[in-house]
């Protein structure tokens, strides 16, 4: 579905964002991109999105290159949140908003009117259909940024820091969403600092370092890998943690917190 | 917005001129912007853009000179335009034009090589109130911050399948609304948040604050100064009293 072929992106003061990097997401999957502030998460997702091309290699979207085709155009299969909603907000209704992208997309007017009125509903802001999008809270706009992207229904969904801003109760809601879109068959891709939030989705980890990619894998075996996580500044999930300080302790880490009080209350047997 | 960010925008140097007293910089961006004015010839225009570019040289920016005078170009070429269709003559639209390009760099070659903090200093200089130097200083250093943000706001809003470059006129017009009203509310926003921070740090307590740095002239930016003044003075008599006039 998405493939990057030795990408290298240098920005216009000379910072190397990107240095060689290789990677192929499958269709399905659900990938997190970890790393550090500069790591060259973000300008990842731009090349996946076309609205950065590579200096050199290729990125290719369901075997379309990036590089000749526009972001409008793979925009309708690839939907991304980026990280600040204040950057896209503007319509004088929060189903104004929603409708935006559906009308660029020549979506019909009946069309247009469903798919608003199931993204409102699946993020609880349908209280807020006629309010400014301008006037809701900090995790409001998040999640009508993610309305927005997943009204139209894109192959490829894109999420660059989905939890800033998201109260405990946001947060397990949007890993819910996250679940349901990847058993829904989309794939996945989810940029974040927020390594507890990511842990029990158990996605496939991709560790970005200074632009490259220094660990690729699945989240019970990457997360294990101190050394790799404190090379590339990322902080180890606590329940994986807790797991490698267990002296009698399950085959695998736990992917919740239930699930090691249950373990615990089992008399230790494995989960 | 690549043209305001490279000919305006400042960037870190370590050149002789950018160490030079920011005082003594604007002094000889003034010079340079009023030969501009008093030039009557295309050879003096063609001497003045030419000290210009050695100025640039110095300063190690010749390349974000030279591309800001290129993209300069475009705005004085429509100047040029205007000129030639309503007067007919070649040498007077091409002074004016090019004119135009000559003022442009003269203030950039100030804004590119001082840096907000030493801006200040400058107008401090002139006695002028705290607020005002306050606004206009972060006004300066808020540029770059506000081309990032419209940098995002267009890629946010292309991800969502608005297309800039599509379309007659006023659609391209109209395609604008989706970046510019996010930009003006962010702008505000911020600018409300920036001002809580500084009263919270205590912005207008006194009526003088003190200032960490206190410039003081060096025997090198005093000699610099009177170099330009003298050099002003050559080049405005040699204007005036020694090359011909091609046209009032």
């Amino acid at each position: 579905m998405i493939e990057l072929r030795n990408v290298t992106f240098v920005h216009q003061n000379g910072v190397k964002a990107l240095d060689g990097v290789s990677l192929k997401i499958d269709s399905g999957e659900t990938v997190a991109v970890v790393g550090e502030n500069g790591a060259g998460k973000t300008t990842l997702v731009k090349h996946v999105t076309g609205l950065l091309k590579p200096a050199s290699g290729d990125v290719l979207v369901d075997g379309q290159s990036t590089s000749t085709t526009s972001t409008a155009r793979i925009s309708r299969k690839v939907g991304v949140a980026f990280q600040n909603p204040d950057h896209q907000l503007f319509s004088e209704s929060v189903e104004e908003e929603m409708a935006f992208a559906l009308r660029n997309f020549g979506f019909a007017p009946q069309l247009v009117e469903e798919r608003v009125k199931w993204g409102l509903e699946l993020f609880g802001l349908e209280e807020y259909r006629k309010s400014s999008p301008l006037v809701l809270s900090g995790g409001e706009k998040k999640r009508l940024t993610l309305a927005c992207i997943l009204a139209w229904d894109p192959e490829v969904v894109i999420l660059d820091e989905p939890t800033v801003g998201q109260d405990s109760i946001q947060k397990e809601r949007l890993a819910e969403t996250i679940k349901m879109l990847s058993s829904a068959g989309k794939t996945v891709v989810v940029v974040s600092h927020d390594i507890e939030f990511l842990w029990p989705i158990q996605p496939r980890v991709v560790v970005m370092k200074a632009g490259r990619i220094v660990g690729d894998g699945p989240a019970a075996t990457l997360m294990q890998d101190r050394e790799l996580l404190d090379s590339a500044r990322v902080v180890q999930p606590q329940l994986v943690s807790l797991h490698q300080q267990l002296t009698k302790r399950p085959e695998r880490p736990f992917t919740d917190a239930l699930e090691a009080r249950r373990w615990l209350e089992r008399g230790k047997r494995t989960p | 917005m690549m043209w305001l960010s490279g000919g305006f925008v400042f960037r870190r140097g370590t050149s002789r001129y950018h160490r030079l007293d920011p005082r003594v910089k604007l002094l000889i961006s003034v010079l340079m912007f009023v030969t501009t004015l008093i030039v009557r010839s295309l050879y003096e225009l063609a001497f003045v853009l030419a000290f210009m570019v050695a100025v640039a040289a110095v300063a190690t920016v010749l390349r974000r000179v030279l591309r800001t005078m290129m993209l300069t170009a475009l705005f004085s070429a429509f100047i040029f335009a205007v000129n030639f269709i309503v007067t007919g003559n070649l040498e007077m639209s091409l002074l004016y034009s090019l004119r135009f390009v000559a003022i442009v760099v003269s203030t950039s070659l100030f804004f590119i090589t001082t840096s907000p903090d030493e801006l200040e200093q400058v107008m401090k200089t002139f006695r002028l109130p705290r607020d005002v130097v306050f606004a206009f200083v972060t006004a300066v250093r808020f540029i770059p911050v506000m081309l990032l943000d419209t940098i995002q706001i267009m890629d946010a809003q292309k991800s969502r399948g608005l297309e800039l470059e599509k379309g007659n006129i006023f659609r391209r017009v109209r395609n604008m609304i989706p970046i510019l009203i996010p930009l003006v509310v962010n702008s505000v926003v911020r600018s409300g948040e920036l001002a809580e921070a500084m009263e919270s740090r205590a912005y207008g307590a006194v009526p003088q604050p003190t200032s960490l740095v206190e410039y003081r002239s060096s025997l090198a930016d005093k000699a610099v100064a009177a170099a330009a003044v003298v050099t002003f003075a050559l080049v405005a008599y040699s204007f005036y009293y020694v090359l011909p006039v091609h046209f009032p």
